[in-house]
């Protein structure tokens, strides 16, 4: 599970002057073996909070754990699948070499990485594409050997950055499986998004967050119960933090 | 098993299938042509200049290679966001360095293999037209040349990650290695310059000499590998040389890496 | 009509560019050079400039020599090259060899070029004595050197020396060090001359060069023959003659050796036999 306590970050904009709060004194708990959804306008802090999760940025004060142990030490990752916002990859490699890296890198042999590909990729649909170069790959192309990618370890848990962004109906839905199929298996699933109905669909828990602080954190079902849509919920959030100013 | 390996190779794979490898090896025909048109010019030691302009050219490509293929490589991780597929996985900023610098030394060895193979072909077609003009001629010394070249390049590559690790743009970590590579090459002039600068009839401050001197420690030394002149002329190097010189390279090499993977250390990726 | 304006524009544009380029290109050339291309940036400063690539600008440099030189034969009055411009030639060959002192090309051509025809017998021995240096497994360069003390500074101790250095290299003729004990000799000139001469074209490979040293070997040997011709009429008449036409009175001679430069050999007053041409080609 995944243990965020009191993490605050502060961007500097160009030399000096402006200074941007990312993230203020967020603590969070992901249980084990649920769907959590972090939902929040564009700008609140949610890939900065996901991206000091994977240790890409370092926060202020606050630490992070999952399961067990901090993020900053590198075994950390050897469990965990992450699919960045907007992935790239190397242009000149193929989708069959990106996942034996990722799997070679994680410590997997190369038997179990074989069959694993073969798996994500029929799995994700890439199996025809397999041995074209990235650079050929159309955006939800890229977006689905991302999610290759992140799952070729088999990982604990499954952290992603809008997983549904670039997607088409059937790229969605293919998503959408993919967690349910990981939350059937046991796994952690964290994942964020701006679009109500994918958190409403999958998550057991969500976070809402906007303009760098945790509002709102509760089961979806409990804060649907009162017949109050999530959309109402979350423009009362956006409201409340003062107006709505996305970025 | 490290991560180090993975990372090295598809370094390597994405260096390797880089359009301007392609471009650098048509260089390296035309270099073969013009090898054959000046040798006609030359009287007498055709041999000297047809290895010349092998070396001379196999040193340049070598050098855009690293300038434009090596520096767009770690470039490219840090613009583009291509670092987060790495940086994933289980594996440390440090490490990240290292797996990268790996991927290039293999990608230059493998490369200047290639443009190897190009110079020796140029000359020997030179020496087969103009057999009796190659008056002292030896493969062994253009062979270990061409390896100095390459150990030089790799030490130039290790800086361009230094410079990589702080600069904010891949413009500036261009613009820090090419100075690199000038003050690494004309180090050795310049300091025999300030110390006896009568000859030349200028003035130099006695600060500028000892500038000059500490500079010469903390910059690195490149022209010691530059043995083209010998090569040309079949001038015996002792081994004492070769052992230090690549000592020299490898330890300065690995001091850059290292730095370079202290200061990696701090970087964000937000 | 839109979709031709580009083409049209195109059209219109080229016969511009084609006489603009061409006047641009006659203004440039009546642009005053003079002395400016006379400079040669000094040694130590093209070693930091030329970074690794000393070897490929020496013989840059050395292409440099020999282009300009091959202009000042295209003008065709070699005898007329300035002062300057051999001086050009000789700084620029000097640079080549400071960046590589090796290189065996720009001291051959200047012992060629700078002593036949600049007379800069002095600067050209500097020049051969720093390729000496590098080149200890070259004989032909103290041989060179050795040549030019002889024939044209007439100081047979030093040609000695050098020639005795020669015969100490590889490949060097023992020949050599037989020759610099003759030169020890004061007289016999005209017939050591020959001797050197017959040496050098013996390692001469280039045909041009080839007939420079063919020309001059005739000039040198019909200079021998009348010199040994004025020893015969002075043992018979017991003086020398008067001028050279007396050698033919006397019966010595059907017909004087021709100067194959084009001149006309003649007894000077100090009883040796010169030319009108100085061995130098009149044309």
């Amino acid at each position: 599970m995944i243990r965020i306590e009191g993490i605050s970050k502060e961007f500097k904009e160009g030399i000096g002057s402006k200074r941007v709060k990312a993230v203020e004194d967020l603590t969070l708990e992901v249980h084990k073996g649920e769907v959590f959804g972090f939902l929040g306008p564009n700008g609140a802090g949610k890939s900065t909070t996901i991206k000091i999760l994977i240790n890409l940025i370092y926060p202020d004060n606050g630490t992070c754990s999952i399961n067990g142990k901090d993020v900053r030490d590198r075994e950390t990752r050897r469990h965990v699948g992450y699919l960045p916002e907007n992935p790239f990859f190397y242009d000149y490699l193929t989708a069959e070499e990106l996942l034996w890296f990722g799997g070679k890198a994680s410590g997997m042999s190369s038997a179990a990485i074989k069959e694993r590909t073969d798996q994500l990729l029929t799995k994700v649909n890439l199996q025809a594409a397999r041995k074209r170069h990235l650079r050929t790959y159309s955006k939800g192309m890229v977006q689905r050997a991302g999610l290759a990618l992140a799952l070729v370890h088999d990982p604990e848990v499954a952290i992603f950055d809008e997983p549904m962004s670039g997607l088409d109906p059937i790229g969605r839905k293919m998503v959408g499986d993919l967690i349910m199929e990981l939350k059937g298996q046991g796994k952690t699933v964290f994942f964020s998004s701006h679009i109500l109905s994918d958190i409403e669909r999958f998550c057991d828990r969500v976070g809402i967050i906007v303009g760098g602080k945790l509002r709102v954190v509760d089961r979806v079902d409990s804060l649907l119960s009162g017949g109050t849509t999530l959309e109402d919920i979350f423009l009362e959030e956006v409201e409340k933090a003062g107006g709505g100013a996305t970025v | 098993m490290t991560p180090l390996w993975p990372v090295a190779v598809i370094t390597f794979k994405e260096g390797i299938r880089n359009r301007a490898v392609y471009g650098i090896s048509l260089f390296a025909l035309m270099m073969m042509a013009v090898n054959l048109l000046i040798s006609d010019m030359i009287m007498q030691e055709v041999g000297k200049v047809s290895v010349d302009i092998a070396l001379s050219s196999i040193s340049f490509l070598g050098l855009l290679l690293v300038l434009f293929v090596g520096i767009n490589l770690l470039a490219k991780d840090l613009d583009k966001r291509t670092i987060y597929m790495v940086l994933a996985r289980p594996i440390s900023r440090g490490e990240y360095i290292i797996g990268k610098f790996l991927g290039m030394v293999l990608l230059i060895v493998v490369t200047m293999s290639i443009l190897c193979m190009f110079a020796v072909a140029s000359i020997f077609l030179v020496k087969m037209r103009y057999s009796g003009y190659f008056p002292r001629f030896s493969w062994p010394m253009i062979f270990l040349s061409i390896s100095f070249t390459t150990l030089s390049l790799i030490l130039l590559s290790a800086l361009s990650f230094l410079f990589a690790s702080f600069a904010s743009t891949s413009f500036i970590s261009l613009i820090l290695t090419i100075a690199a590579y000038i003050i690494g090459h004309s180090m050795t002039d310049v300091k025999a310059l300030v110390e006896a600068s009568q000859s030349v009839g200028i003035q130099v401050a006695p600060f500028t000499v000892k500038l000059v001197q500490i500079a010469y420690y903390i910059f690195p030394n490149l022209s010691i590998f530059d043995i083209k002149t010998q090569a040309a002329h079949d001038l015996a190097i002792p081994m004492s040389y070769i052992f230090w010189a690549v000592s020299y390279g490898l330890v300065y090499t690995c001091i850059v890496i290292t730095i370079a993977s202290l200061i990696f250390r701090k970087r964000e990726f937000p | 009509m839109r979709r031709a304006l580009p083409v049209v524009l195109l059209m219109l544009l080229l016969p511009f560019h084609i006489l603009g380029l061409q006047a641009v290109t006659r203004e440039w050339k009546s642009l005053p050079k003079g002395d400016d291309i006379a400079y040669v940036i000094p040694s130590p400063i093209l070693k930091v400039t030329s970074l690794e690539f000393k070897g490929l600008t020496s013989d840059v440099m050395f292409l440099r020599a020999l282009v300009f030189f091959g202009g000042l034969l295209e003008r065709g009055n070699i005898q007329e090259t300035k002062k300057w411009e051999w001086r050009w030639i000789h700084d620029t060959l000097n640079a080549s060899t400071d960046l590589d002192p090796y290189f065996y090309d720009p001291y051959y051509f200047g012992e060629a070029q700078l002593t036949w025809g600049a007379n800069m017998i002095k600067e050209a021995n500097t020049l051969l004595d720093k390729g000496s240096k590098y080149r200890d497994w070259d004989w032909m360069l103290p041989f060179f050197i050795g040549f030019n003390h002889f024939y044209f500074l007439q100081e047979n101790d030093k040609a000695s020396e050098y020639l005795m250095t020669a015969s100490k290299r590889p490949g060097g003729s023992s020949m050599f060090a037989s020759l610099a004990t003759r030169l020890a000799y004061k007289g016999q000139r005209t017939e050591n001359a020959i001797v050197f001469v017959e040496e050098m074209l013996k390692e001469e490979k280039n045909e041009s060069v080839r007939e420079e040293f063919e020309t001059r070997l005739e000039a040198l040997k019909g200079i021998l023959l009348l010199e040994r011709a004025v020893i015969v009429y002075k043992d018979r008449f017991g003086i020398a003659p008067f001028s050279l036409k007396d050698l033919i009175t006397a019966g010595i001679f059907a017909k004087l050796p021709e100067d194959p430069y084009g001149g006309e050999f003649y007894i000077a007053l100090d009883g040796s036999i010169k030319t009108t041409s100085d061995l130098r080609l009149m044309k």
